[in-house]
């Protein structure tokens, strides 16, 4: 068990309107992750220190931080891997509410406005159990959309992006990537309410394909690709069109 | 904190410079290192036929109606390519309006296009 320096942007906007740096010293071994270092802080060292965690395995995507100015997941990250100092910010191109919470809303609100759901065409019947009558889908159709379906919602790839951190009027790497994954989902039929929303300069055409969200992305998903795609479909939407008049 | 309403409006212009942008990447990384290789390296180490490269060849490649073709991913592509890369440099860099820097980085791209075309086209009617 060695000993690993931490120091962490704290922002207590109820004391004091500007942040600063506070160090720690935390206990570690192999097995240390970043959110175990926070947890140790919290309940041994400081327990005015807030951040935001659930699940510690990746999957909800809440803890969230800068760690050495690079996004990741505090539960998915450990000490082992990274060097003796660290610095522990809130994530970047977001407003802080207090230490390493940040407030996601604009993020939310990009989400809600790609409609990241099955959108259907057909009115939906009331629901006969003696005769269901299931969405079928081919395993090919499932592989065109699965690694999008992967995104957990935790913002990483925001902080990541420079074009957000310019904009935050830009959709984003995360909103932009699960517009595509309903778009290429075989059961869905709402592309046309999605490709007016990503065919402006705030849609897919603000990214300049820095490629940095799909390296930071936790689970792969790949952004990058999947906003460069939807450049495509938002080039053919443009040409459709322009022939429709 | 809600955000205000986000504007609708479409980005028709930008496929356009899009697929440009694309398509002389292409040529930027493909047909250029190979003229380069050709006419910047090889011939003039010598490493080429003495008649590969004569006037009278040259005179009747230049102006012709496949260099025009030539001209176009050689040239106009890779200038648009540029233009736009030269446009979100400049985006990332803070410097300018989007709105000026669009219209003076597309415009030079398609004026200095122009004149590389029109040079060709000169000498074939002459």
């Amino acid at each position: 068990m060695t000993h690993r320096a931490l120091s962490i942007r704290r922002y207590l906007p109820d004391q004091d309107q500007a942040s600063y740096w506070q160090r720690y010293e935390v206990p570690a071994d192999d097995s240390t992750s970043l959110l175990d270092a926070l947890h140790y802080v919290k309940e041994e060292l400081d327990s005015t220190l807030s951040y935001r965690w659930s699940c510690r395995m990746a999957i909800c995507g809440s803890c969230g931080v800068m760690v050495n100015g690079i996004p990741r997941l505090g539960c998915k990250t450990f000490l082992r891997d990274l060097p003796h100092e660290l610095r522990i910010e809130p994530l970047a191109h977001f407003p802080v509410a207090r230490d390493l919470i940040v407030d996601m809303d604009v993020f939310l609100d990009h989400l809600a406005a790609v409609k990241p759901y099955l959108i259907e065409d057909a009115a939906v019947g009331t629901f006969d159990p003696a005769a269901p009558t299931p969405h079928r889908q081919t395993p090919a159709q499932l592989a065109r959309y699965r690694q999008f379906a992967n995104c957990i919602n935790c913002g990483l790839c925001y902080s990541a992006c420079p074009q957000f951190g310019l904009n935050p009027e830009f959709l984003g790497p995360g909103a932009l990537a699960l517009a595509h994954r309903y778009n290429l989902d075989s059961r869905d039929s709402g592309k046309q309410a999605r490709m007016p929303v990503l065919n402006r300069h705030e849609g897919v055409w603000s990214c300049t394909f820095v490629g940095f969200c799909s390296q930071v992305c936790p689970k792969h998903v790949d952004p990058a690709a999947a906003v460069n795609q939807g450049k495509v479909e938002a080039a053919k939407h443009t040409l459709i069109a322009l022939f429709k008049g | 904190m809600s955000q205000p309403r986000p504007s609708s409006r479409q980005a028709f212009d930008e496929p356009l410079w899009w697929l440009l942008f694309s398509a002389g990447g292409v040529c930027f990384a493909v047909l250029l290192p190979a003229t380069i290789l050709f006419f910047g390296v090889l011939a003039p180490l010598g490493l080429l036929p003495s008649n590969a490269i004569t006037a009278e060849r040259m005179t009747a490649l230049v102006f012709s109606l496949p260099d025009l073709a030539a001209i176009g991913a050689l040239i106009c592509l890779p200038l648009f390519h540029a233009a736009h890369r030269c446009r979100h440099g400049l985006l990332d860099l803070r410097l300018g309006n989007d709105g000026i820097n669009k219209w003076f980085m597309y415009g030079l791209a398609a004026l200095l296009s122009f004149a590389a075309l029109s040079l060709v086209a000169l000498g074939l009617w002459r």
